[in-house]
């Protein structure tokens, strides 16, 4: 064995590279849908609609771009970490490509309107393979090169890699569960209540474990080395590593606060988010006192200015974090723009910083040349950083909005703004600050793209020779099972468990890497199966409600197309049980009532109103004219027209197959049931379409998208009878307000 | 803040790391979260089921019952006199309110030019619940929830109800394209001051 290795920097810089194209990518789409969302005439149904590239825009950023740093990162700095030349070059090509070609077919999908409707997890199911595929060639990269190498103890950035994934392994996994009904289609294993569960599980937990995991191990990394300070506790890495890790993975159903999920489960969520916050604060105090001694950089160098706000915000966006966990603050920000906002501090204040931070301090290492222009690159710090704020702001602002107007009563107990409309077009203006402020944050971008392409462009021509770092090999003593050797007896073994521990447990743990896996394995276990089990196993938790039954095969269709087009992006299908809520839509949302639903469509943000109740509202011709051009049934309405609807056929020829799979989970269909469901679609369609017709509107709907859809909106939220708790006004004598709020539901099982 | 010690525990890559204790505060936010969470999960687990989202709701829904049936007790609703609302129906500012709230409110079954589509015609002579602006006001306000015409007396303020019956009867006769056909018993709309 030589006594040196030559690291393998081809794949960094190609993963770097790419990350910056779909950052371009990403945040130009994410520029476009902030305009989409308040001008709709900008929306070109079908394909450009602000419901598919919301998740494209979504996926571009956190998977392409964010992804492709974390790749280039931990190639780049486990080799210097390790001592050890990447496990296999092969495999780092195919995971680059491969991950690329993932995400262009990933774009085409989500235009295309290809989607499980569960958010950041909406590829089809056979690109969810293509990503396991991918995430075990990482490992396999990844813990390969941990056995290869020359480093006997791992980095404390190792122990992140090692975290994001096992963890990013086992939710994607969780989580991706479905039965198919054809190449592209299918039907989550878990339905409503328990859907929403996985799916805040997961979805809290990518944001763990791929924007904060990751982003910490690379922050262990590229900080000290671009502030050339030691990093200010060991011991403080190793406490918030493992109450992280811990931790975070039961924290996701503070998504789900006052929703049908039981209340034990959200209480859970709540708590262990507040237990977080000093978990996550190790990272940024860690950042930070790092930089003792060395502030005086920060004035100059723009890399240390990008890394310090970038661990400013992380700092911020993890005490925000915990507070809106609180059940009354959750109340107060969910389904508003305070959620996005929040999301964005963290991730364009902590991983686009970050990301940014480190592109300049690696990319002019990687090509052997100094960075082109240092002042771009402080102008691309100042403009940015005006745009995260006034990004963060103008979402403050419109969510604290939002949420009072929607609350907020008369005195003689009627809402203030009975029309949702009034609330959206109150916030306009904050669509604007947002707009401009992401502009700027994306001008910002070019010129970044513009500086490291300059730089590159002046590496000299031997930058891809990669020199001999000396790094001698680890010395293992290797005895022969049952051989007669003075380093095979009791003594000898505890003499080396005493040499092993004589710097402390944990060091010793950073020396056997099996161990430490599965330790973290066992970790991110804990909190998983005590939220996940007993939602399984004790029925409690999902009363069944006898008057609700599966949707007729129109309904499932056009549940697919409400699926497909992305109305969960703007609207909620969960009434809260707050009386503002039940005032404005209905009785509140109860468990048994989703038991059907997959996935879950409960949505996060409330663009639109709620569409819970929303069956039999209106006549179905309003349906028909909302969606052809919904500024003729709501003046003022910024949702986008699906004049397509009205022309395409529904299809029918999957029927079969979607029902079979459904039965498959559970849904009681019978094969005489699914032999006629041609004939039933037809038979409801038609029926509908005469309505339509009879109420004056157009005429030969029968077999097109728009009636199934209308079908699968005008059965939502009908399957119990309810009543609103205040019914009536003394406005002629003799007529007074109900004395007592009545209980709302009829089918028994379902009041609590 | 207190000072560190800075002694260098290990070396790699050329990075150091410092033996540092971690930060008294950080290490209370720690023992603060633990205990308060382990609090709050105590007093949740003994309340059984009190103090649950639905028995807020409940009481919240009473709270608001109560108070609304005081506000009313203190200041009761008065309908308008038929002059008032008559009145209404010459004054441009009142129908340009009513034509609003129709468009928003009532268009969506009456059809946006009141002719009929789910809800019968309001621009004809024929009335089911009465055509006189005294009923037509009691019938946006309390509805006839059993033929599916909700109650807009809680939903709409009382200038805006008001307003509507104003447009609604300004529409008398306006003979709009594709009317639903004429139901109920014939009424003489009453005089308009002034027009």
């Amino acid at each position: 064995m030589s006594n040196s290795v030559r690291y393998d920097d081809r794949s960094p810089r190609l993963f770097f590279i790419a990350a910056v194209v779909w950052a371009v990518v990403g945040m130009l789409v994410g520029v476009l849908i902030a305009a989409m969302l308040f001008m709709p005439a900008l929306n070109l149904a079908p394909y450009l609609t602000f419901g598919r590239l919301r998740p494209l825009h979504t996926n571009a950023v956190i998977f392409a771009f964010c992804g492709n740093i974390i790749f280039g990162g931990v190639y780049h700095s486990m080799q210097r970490l390790l001592k050890a030349r990447t496990f296999s070059d092969t495999l780092s090509a195919f995971h680059f490509w491969g991950w690329q070609l993932l995400i262009v077919a990933a774009a085409v999908a989500l235009v295309t309107g290809t989607t499980q409707g569960k958010e950041y997890a909406e590829l089809p199911w056979v690109l969810d393979i293509v990503i396991a595929v991918l995430w075990v060639t990482f490992a396999v990269n990844f813990f390969g090169t941990i056995a290869t190498r020359r480093e006997k103890h791992l980095y404390v950035a190792i122990w992140f890699y090692i975290a994001t994934i096992v963890a990013v392994a086992i939710l994607h996994i969780g989580n991706s569960m479905v039965v198919p009904y054809s190449l592209l289609g299918s039907y989550s294993a878990y339905a409503g209540v328990k859907d929403a569960l996985m799916q805040w599980w997961y979805g809290h937990n990518a944001v763990a474990f791929f924007l904060t995991t990751p982003f910490l191990g690379l922050m262990y990394y590229y900080l000290p080395k671009a502030a050339e300070r030691p990093v200010f506790s060991y011991r403080l890495s190793i406490m918030h590593f493992w109450s992280l890790v811990f931790v975070y993975i039961w924290a996701g159903p503070h998504h789900l606060h006052y929703s049908a999920v039981p209340e034990w489960a959200s209480t859970l969520g709540m708590l262990f988010s507040l237990v977080l916050w000093m978990p996550s604060w190790g990272g940024m105090v860690n950042g930070f006192f790092t930089l003792r001694g060395a502030w005086h950089k920060v004035r100059e160098d723009p890399i240390l200015k990008f890394m310090i706000v970038a661990v400013t915000y992380y700092g911020m966006s993890t005490f925000e974090g915990p507070m809106m966990s609180i059940k009354s603050v959750n109340a107060v920000s969910h389904f508003t723009d305070w959620t996005i906002g929040h999301v964005h501090a963290g991730a364009l204040g902590w991983n686009a910083f970050l990301s940014f931070g480190i592109l300049y301090w690696v990319i002019p290492r990687l090509y052997k040349t100094p960075l082109y222009s240092v002042k771009a690159a402080t102008f691309h710090f100042w403009v940015a950083t005006i745009g995260l704020i006034g990004y963060q702001v103008s979402m403050w602002v419109a969510g604290i909005t939002q949420w009072a107007m929607w609350r907020a009563f008369e005195p003689d107990g009627r809402l203030v703004y009975p029309d949702f409309i009034e609330t959206v077009v109150r916030i306009v203006p904050m669509y604007w600050v947002r707009l401009l402020s992401g502009l700027l944050f994306f001008a910002g971008l070019l010129v970044f793209c513009w500086n490291l392409f300059k730089t590159i462009k002046s590496a000299p021509a031997d930058y891809a020779v990669e020199p001999d770092v000396l790094a001698p090999p680890l010395v293992r003593e290797h005895v022969a099972p049952g051989a007669v050797t003075p380093a095979n007896t009791y003594d000898y073994a505890l003499y080396s468990f005493q040499h092993a521990i004589r710097h402390g447990f944990h060091r010793m743990l950073e020396s056997r890497t099996v161990t430490f896996t599965v330790l973290t394995a066992l970790a991110l276990a804990v909190g998983s199966l005590v939220e996940a089990l007993p939602m399984f196993f004790n029925t409690s938790n999902v009363k069944e409600i006898a008057s609700v039954t599966p949707y007729t095969p129109l309904e499932v269709v056009g549940r697919d197309i409400y699926v497909r087009e992305g109305c969960y992006n703007c609207h909620s299908q969960l009434v809260r049980p707050f009386l503002y809520e039940t005032e404005r839509y209905g009785e509140y949302s109860k468990a048994g009532e989703y038991v059907y639903d997959r996935p879950f469509q409960w949505g996060s943000k409330r663009t639109g109103p709620d569409l819970h109740r929303v069956g039999g509202k209106y006549p179905s011709l309003w349906h028909v004219r909302h969606m052809e051009r919904p500024s003729s049934t709501t003046p003022g309405s910024i949702m986008p027209a699906y004049p397509h609807l009205l022309t395409s056929h529904f299809d029918t020829s999957l029927i079969g197959a979607k029902m079979r799979a459904l039965r498959t989970l559970g849904v009681p269909y019978s094969e005489g049931e699914i032999a006629i469901a041609a004939d039933a679609m037809d038979t409801q369609a038609k029926a509908i379409a005469a309505e339509v017709e009879s109420q004056q509107g157009p005429t030969g709907l029968a077999d097109k998208e728009i009636v199934a859809l209308t079908a699968y909106l005008q059965r939502l939220g009908t399957d119990i009878r309810w009543k609103r708790p205040v019914a009536q006004l003394p406005y002629a004598a003799g007529v007074t307000p109900a004395p007592a709020p009545a209980p709302a539901v009829a089918g028994g099982g379902a009041s609590r | 803040m207190a000072q560190y010690e800075d002694r260098v525990l290990h070396e790699l890559d050329g990075i150091k790391e410092y033996d540092n204790p971690m930060p008294g505060w950080l290490m209370a936010i720690w023992w603060g979260s633990l205990i308060f969470s382990a609090a709050y999960l105590i007093f949740y687990a003994l309340s059984f089921g009190e103090g649950t989202m639905d028995a807020e709701y409940r009481a919240e829904t009473v709270q608001t019952v109560t108070a609304v049936q005081s506000h009313f007790d203190a200041n009761p609703l008065v309908p308008p006199s038929p002059a008032e609302l008559l009145g209404g129906a010459a004054n441009d500012a009142v129908l340009a309110a009513g034509e609003s709230r129709f468009a928003r409110t009532c268009a969506a079954c009456h059809g946006d030019k009141a002719q009929g589509l789910i809800g019968p015609n309001l621009t004809d002579d024929r009335w089911i619940h009465g055509g006189s602006v005294e009923q037509v006001f009691q019938s946006i306000a309390k509805g006839w929830p059993a033929k599916g015409m909700p109650p807009w007396g809680r939903a709409l303020r009382p200038d805006e109800l008001a307003a509507l019956v104003s447009y609604v009867r300004s529409l008398q006769g306006s003979n709009p394209p594709n009317p639903r056909a004429p139901e109920g018993e014939p009424f003489v709309a009453e005089a308009i001051p002034g027009r």
